[in-house]
């Protein structure tokens, strides 16, 4: 296969089959460094807050939050429609660059892979949580009772839930097929005697047959087929529970397209905090490489640029609307009490981004790294200001409110984090962090050694 | 493809001389039985002739299945079961049903795909294949040559000389 | 490598016949229609919006490629390079609309507006309209000439200099096409249904023209394929044009459901009102432009073969034009015309005229340069292009 030389290698240095397999599998074999044990103490204590404040929401009820009347939906969608978001980077990145024959992905697919099934996993909580019931959420799952009342496939809701379930689902099986032939390398590589049945069991019994090769390249076409519009569908739906309704600055035909940008927005900037650390810490700076960072900056100015032009139309259209409840709505939002949420997301999602214009800051590592912070922030504010700004002003001025979280959902969301970080960290302890077998595949047409520069 | 037990391991460490050795043997009416390799070797399905994987074909018919008996369900159920009036909708309300069908038919397509791969490639859960060589899913590119049934196994040493011309390592014959 | 369009004689003819009756039937219609030039210019408008829309979406396939490093394209990307100089000429037609802007939009009639129109004003004036419409042909012309320029020049000389610049011009284009690609669709075809807005409007449109251009672009490359020139597009890049048509016809239904969902599913009249006028009144197309712009080429391209196969790729494409126009006929006619609009001969032989017309200035544009960016840096990886 040509490769034109003007392109930029995405493997660094001399690197043979067996150097790949060495340096990826290395974090497996060897002993964990005191930064991992540092890491999972700090992200096990957070989960410990959090299963405390969950436990005493479940105990006590949703009174222990500060959702009201008014404001009936607060942190908890917010940090919901936030985690979810953020697990759209690595499907994004493993379906759709697929298809668009994006070699670059190689090196991060997996771990943005394992981001988004645990960040979903923090997702799905809250709505969990929200319930106030936990254990009735059978509820939603349409089986025949005795009622014989079926679930209604009219609500946005019920679509979420198969959507959630479908996407991670579907995310978990693709990620995991990737995985059986990099499980079989591990497999044959650890010595130890309950590794190496512990590996044995998770490869599946993979053999490498060129004929499993074809189908595994077979499946993993179609899956990421399919996946590209599950993604686009996820955040879609999700955009459901608030567009079908009527309250104005909810109710606007553009929330689809335009949760989905934001999401994979968000996402990436969650993959390159993470990468950014990790390449560091299991020296992995030949395999993710400034061009890995600088293509990934690329999608986030990309999608960046699309939210603030959603922004803007969305402005737009709640002037020329002419409908003055919408027209107060978007008034409300960038002047109103809570002006600062509103310019806190304006300034980090759709002016911050302008920057990575220049390449210099794009191949930044350490503004890449501010960055991918201050988008996070800001597309949590952004959900935030969705949520609260649009409903604390209703059509009844008498029972306009304000909306102060509670430390139990404080607690909660910490806790997220705590449960995010230690599933992290236990992945890239125990499974490659990088598809060896596909960074294999291109490493004749994409490797420093093989184009001579 | 069961193998039998008398068999020729030979390997090679890059996949184009993988590529050229296994075009010399099948020039020479060697019959191969299978090859192991590392990675998804580029043309490697092309060169032995394998047919176009039937997966695709099993997703699209799952997913439509899915699909279609998603949409139907939700009609019964409310048109048939328990109609409900909600917000003034149709009982068929037709828009409302697509996004669970949409989810259903991905769904019920990725769990048909993976089951026709599992079963098809024997693998999966407590699976028991054999490992020929541990290097295969590092660095090296492994031939295996039936004797019994592909080859006779009167040719083992004309194998044996091909496969050394060819420049494959580590030849092996298991009797 | 250097391969050379001939735009032959018999062509020509054929695209000044097809001109010719583009011509013929709008003077008929002037004649027939002497009570209703709402309905001429509509269709004048219609095809100005579907025309002007490809050779847009032709320029923004270029930036997208060029920006995104994209390799297979580069042999191919003087086609849609080319419907750069179709971009004046639409410009030209489009101003012409001054003449027929009491015709088409509501709001102009300053004298009789209720109190929502004119809260509107401030946006929906004439002189902003027009002043708009001078910004956008302005910026576009400067741009897409610029790209195509750069992109003759490096023919000439072996040097990525030019391909470094034009990079800049295309991250420009796609830049301001993100913007423009809604306003104008604001301007020209949601202000005709004046009370009525949908913040998707513009990205809805938006996705349409790019399925339409895509198949636009697919068509001449099929064409000149069979007259023997560019012979080295091979079925890997009609698969992947393929693809495209596929992909983009499933996103441009998708955003098509979810603004019919939402406004559905909510029912507040002011909304709905779009889509209750369309449907009680035309049932066809509108179910009509669902099938023919999703479902046929969903199941049509699904397969491998189909999308490398010449035939069946001609075929669904063709079916995607007409789909598409369908679509933007939805859009304009009943807020413009009326309950009572049909496709009749104006309709159908207007817009043959115009795709003379479109096509008579992008094959002579063709001559102009070689078929090959022959210095191209990604062209051998577009040459030895395997799927």
């Amino acid at each position: 296969m040509y490769v034109s030389p003007i392109r930029e290698p995405l493997i660094k240095g001399e690197k043979s089959y067996q150097t790949i397999t060495d340096e990826i599998s290395a974090p497996i074999a060897g002993k964990p460094g005191p930064l991992w044990y540092a890491g999972i103490t700090f992200s096990t204590l957070a989960l410990l807050v959090g299963l405390y404040a969950m436990g005493h929401t479940v105990w006590n009820g949703i009174g222990t939050w500060g959702a009201n009347r008014t404001i009936n939906w607060g942190w908890g969608i917010t940090n919901f429609v936030w985690w979810v978001g953020i697990g759209h980077a690595g499907t994004f990145i493993s379906a759709i660059l697929l298809l668009f024959r994006q070699k670059w992905r190689t090196s991060i697919n997996r771990a943005a892979e394992a981001m988004t099934i645990f960040a979903v996993i923090c997702a799905a909580l809250f709505p969990v949580l929200h319930l106030g019931r936990p254990w009735l959420a059978f509820f939603m799952a349409p089986y025949p009772s005795t009622r014989e009342l079926w679930i209604n496939f009219n609500s946005p809701l019920i679509w979420d839930v198969f959507a959630i379930s479908t996407y991670f689902t579907v995310s978990l099986l693709f990620w995991y097929i990737g995985l059986i032939p990099d499980l079989g390398t591990i497999r044959d590589r650890v010595t130890s005697k309950g590794k190496k049945a512990f590996y044995k069991f998770m490869s599946f019994g993979w053999t490498g047959s060129a004929k499993h090769w074809q189908r595994h390249e077979s499946i993993s076409l179609i899956l990421a087929g399919l996946a590209a519009p599950l993604v686009l569908s996820v955040h879609s739906i999700v955009s459901m529970d608030f567009a079908t309704s009527l309250i104005p600055g909810w109710h606007t035909t553009i929330f689809p397209p335009y949760f989905v940008s934001g999401a994979i927005f968000s996402g990436f900037a969650m993959v390159l905090t993470l990468m950014i650390i990790t390449r560091r810490t299991l020296n992995l700076q030949q395999y993710i490489t400034v061009n890995h960072i600088e293509s990934m900056n690329k999608i986030i100015i990309a999608t960046g640029s699309i939210v603030g032009v959603a922004y803007i139309t969305e402005l737009f259209m709640s002037w020329y609307s002419g409908n003055i409840y919408e027209q107060y709505t978007f008034l409300n939002r960038a002047t109103g009490p809570y002006w600062w949420a509103y310019w806190i997301m304006m300034t980090c999602n759709v002016i911050s981004p302008q920057l990575l214009w220049f390449k210099k800051l794009r191949r930044n590592l350490t503004f890449t790294f501010i960055l991918s912070i201050f988008i996070n922030i800001g597309m949590w504010f952004e959900r935030f200001v969705i949520v609260v700004t649009s409903l604390h002003r209703d059509f009844l001025p008498s029972s306009w409110s304000m909306y102060y979280p509670s430390i139990t959902e404080v607690g909660i969301f910490i806790g997220t984090f705590g449960i995010f970080f230690t599933l992290f960290l236990l992945f890239i302890r125990f499974f490659p962090v990088i598809a060896i077998s596909e960074v294999k595949s291109v490493l004749k047409s994409s490797s420093e050694k093989f184009i001579k520069k | 493809m069961k193998r039998t037990n008398n068999y020729i391991t030979a390997y090679f460490e890059d996949d184009d001389d993988l590529k050229v050795g296994i075009k010399s043997l099948l020039e020479k009416k060697v019959t191969i039985h299978d090859v192991l390799t590392p990675f998804a070797v580029h043309g490697l399905d092309h060169l032995l002739n394998f047919k176009r994987s039937r997966i695709p074909k099993v997703g699209f018919i799952s997913g439509m299945v899915g699909g279609v008996s998603t949409l139907l369900f939700q009609t019964w159920v409310f048109t048939k079961a328990w109609p409900l009036n909600i917000g003034g909708k149709p009982f068929f309300a037709l828009p409302s049903f697509i996004p669970v069908t949409f989810e259903l038919s991905v769904l019920i397509a990725a769990f048909g795909m993976i089951a026709a791969y599992f079963i098809s490639s024997n693998i999966g859960p407590g699976s028991k294949n054999v490992i020929y060589d541990e290097r295969v899913t590092d660095d090296r590119f492994l031939i295996i040559i039936d004797l019994e049934k592909d080859n006779s196994i009167n040719d083992k040493e004309k194998i044996k000389e091909i496969l050394k011309e060819i420049g494959a390592k580590g030849i092996t014959i298991k009797e | 490598m250097n391969e050379k369009f001939k735009f032959e004689k018999s062509q020509k003819i054929t695209f000044i016949l097809l001109i010719v009756v583009g011509l013929l039937s709008l003077t008929a219609g002037i004649l027939i229609y002497k009570d209703h030039p709402e309905k001429i210019w509509s269709n004048i408008l219609l095809n100005n919006y579907y025309f002007l829309a490809i050779a847009l979406c032709g320029i923004f396939f270029v930036a997208v490629h060029k920006i995104a490093d994209s390799g297979w394209q580069a042999s191919l990307i003087r086609i849609p390079e080319s419907f750069a100089s179709y971009i004046p000429i639409a410009a030209i037609l489009m101003f012409l609309i001054y003449f027929g802007m009491h015709d088409i939009y509501h709001w102009t009639h300053t004298e009789s507006l209720d109190h929502i129109l004119q809260g509107k004003t401030a946006y929906l004036n004439m002189p902003f309209f027009f002043i708009r419409m001078f910004i956008y042909f302005a910026l576009w012309i400067l741009v897409s000439y610029g790209l195509r320029r750069l992109s003759i020049k490096s023919d000439f000389e072996n040097d990525n200099k030019h391909f470094n610049k034009s990079r800049t011009y295309a991250a420009l284009f796609v830049v301001l096409f993100a913007i423009t690609s809604s306003t104008m669709s604001w301007d020209w075809l949601l202000s005709i249904d004046a009370h009525w807005y949908s913040t998707m409007f513009g990205w809805y449109i938006f996705s349409g023209a790019l399925v339409t251009s895509i198949a636009a672009i697919t068509l001449i490359i099929l064409y000149l394929r069979k007259k023997g020139y560019m012979q080295y597009i091979t079925e890997s890049h009609l698969h992947d044009l393929g693809k495209y048509l596929f992909g983009f016809s499933i996103m441009w239904a998708y955003l098509w459901f979810v603004q019919f969902l939402f406004i559905w599913y909510a029912n507040i009249q002011e909304e709905t009102v779009y889509f209750v006028q369309r449907l009680e009144h035309f049932p066809i197309l509108f179910y009509a432009n669902v099938i023919i712009n999703l479902v046929l080429p969903f199941f049509v391209l699904m397969s491998r073969g189909s999308k490398m196969k010449t035939s069946i790729l001609a075929t669904i494409a063709a079916i995607i034009l007409i789909g598409h126009w369908i679509d933007l006929y939805l859009v304009i006619m009943p807020g413009s015309v009326g309950n009572s609009a049909s496709v009749g001969f104006l309709e159908i032989g207007l817009s043959i005229g115009y795709a003379g017309l479109f096509l008579y200035v992008i094959f002579n544009s063709l001559t102009k340069a070689s078929l090959v960016p022959v210095n191209h840096p990604f062209l051998e990886e577009s040459l030895h292009y395997e799927t």
